[in-house]
């Protein structure tokens, strides 16, 4: 159980490594947009899958309530964050902002 | 000029940071902050309360008049924002802008319309076209319930864990102004209204200050919630825990409906009819 909740922390962190990098480094907006969406789903996913299985180590009713209650944050990051993201590129479709193309590269 | 501010910020910044040496160090317990009354409230809280969350017992009973003021400051800011935004249009505004929900086309009327009333086809919207977003209308209609719920769960949780009225009145204002958000003003304005919104405000303050009445008319002191227990079948340590329950509604309402004010007004402009 240790194991797997290590593996899965580290396969948490190079998501959000990734996703950090990505938001530096994507050219414009909406290419930006798409590792800032991993990090809030994937990432925190794999993270708090991590931290339950952690939790679930000594089997007592206490700890399934606790691993519930990081299963119902995930579920809710689930709903909000896309819809976070499609309303952010929405606006930014809206407001008339064009999205990269190669031919604009210096 | 930018180098004389410069040396004036590394001055003061210097003088901060040399003051913080004379303060006692972390945790010390001959601190000044933990020699007066601090031995108090933490050995006897549990006994003269029975709220575990000392810091709880601390705000809403023993240093109560300070919450009370508090939530009297946002009260304020809430009939501020009234006074200094709110603006009272005497005509009318004449037609708008209509969109017909099964096809999704948008009319623009210069004149009074009038639609069939009991239509549900037609949808008031704002002149600056407020786009018809079935995702995050949907989305918020399953966020907005939850984190109402988990707002009455802060309220009522302060006891116990960190939380309370202000903490919780805030979700409880937040949820109203994401539904706004998603919807529009009209609709929010159509569920909650600016007068319901304005009598919660007030309702807040008063159920505080009323629970400190009520206990004066049982000869104790101004927000000595142990008089409860005249009105209760408790005893006077379990009505102290009751009161600081009712305090926190009543703050916890204050905040929310202060929330609500503050977005209705910035949102229009204090017009009250167009809006996010």
């Amino acid at each position: 159980m240790n194991i797997l909740a290590a593996i899965l922390l580290i396969g948490g962190l190079i998501f959000f490594a990734g996703g950090a990098i990505g938001i530096l480094r994507f050219p414009d907006f909406y290419s930006r947009l798409h590792p800032a969406g991993k990090l809030d789903t994937a990432g925190q996913f794999m993270m708090m899958a991590a931290v339950a299985l952690f939790v679930l180590q000594d089997l007592s009713w206490q700890s399934f309530l606790t691993a519930a209650k990081i299963i119902l944050i995930v579920i809710f990051v689930f709903i909000t964050s896309p819809t976070a993201t499609h309303a952010i590129v929405d606006a930014g479709v809206r407001a008339g902002l064009k999205p990269w193309t190669k031919a604009e590269r210096l | 000029m930018k180098t004389f501010s410069l040396i004036i910020v590394l001055l003061f910044g210097s003088l901060l940071v040399y003051c913080t040496l004379d303060f006692p160090s972390w945790g010390d317990p001959t601190a000044p902050a933990s020699l007066h009354v601090s031995p108090r409230y933490i050995e006897q809280t549990l006994d003269e309360t029975s709220v575990p969350n000392i810091v709880t017992a601390v705000l809403a009973d023993y240093r109560s008049y300070d919450t009370m003021f508090e939530t009297i400051v946002i009260f304020t800011a809430g009939v501020a924002c009234i006074i200094l935004l709110r603006t009272y249009q005497r005509k009318k505004q004449l037609g708008g802008m209509y969109r017909h929900v099964p096809t999704g086309i948008t009319l623009r009327f210069k004149e009074d319309v009038q639609l069939p009333k009991d239509s549900k086809e037609f949808e008031h919207i704002d002149l600056e076209w407020v786009p018809y977003d079935i995702i995050i209308k949907t989305a918020c209609r399953l966020i907005v319930p939850f984190s109402q719920i988990f707002a009455l769960y802060v309220i009522a949780h302060g006891h116990h864990s960190p939380g309370g009225g202000f903490q919780g009145g805030v979700i409880l204002g937040a949820s109203v102004i994401l539904f706004a958000i998603s919807h529009n003003l009209r609709a929010t304005l159509g569920r909650i209204s600016e007068r319901a919104v304005a009598l919660l405000c007030g309702l807040g303050v008063f159920m505080y200050a009323g629970t400190g009445l009520i206990c004066m008319i049982f000869g104790a002191n101004f927000l000595d919630y142990s008089a409860l227990a005249h009105l209760l079948p408790l005893s006077p340590v379990a009505a102290r825990s009751f009161g600081i329950l009712i305090i926190e509604i009543g703050v916890g309402i204050a905040v929310m409906a202060v929330m609500i004010q503050l977005y209705y007004n910035l949102a229009s402009a204090g017009k009250h009819d167009e809006g996010l």
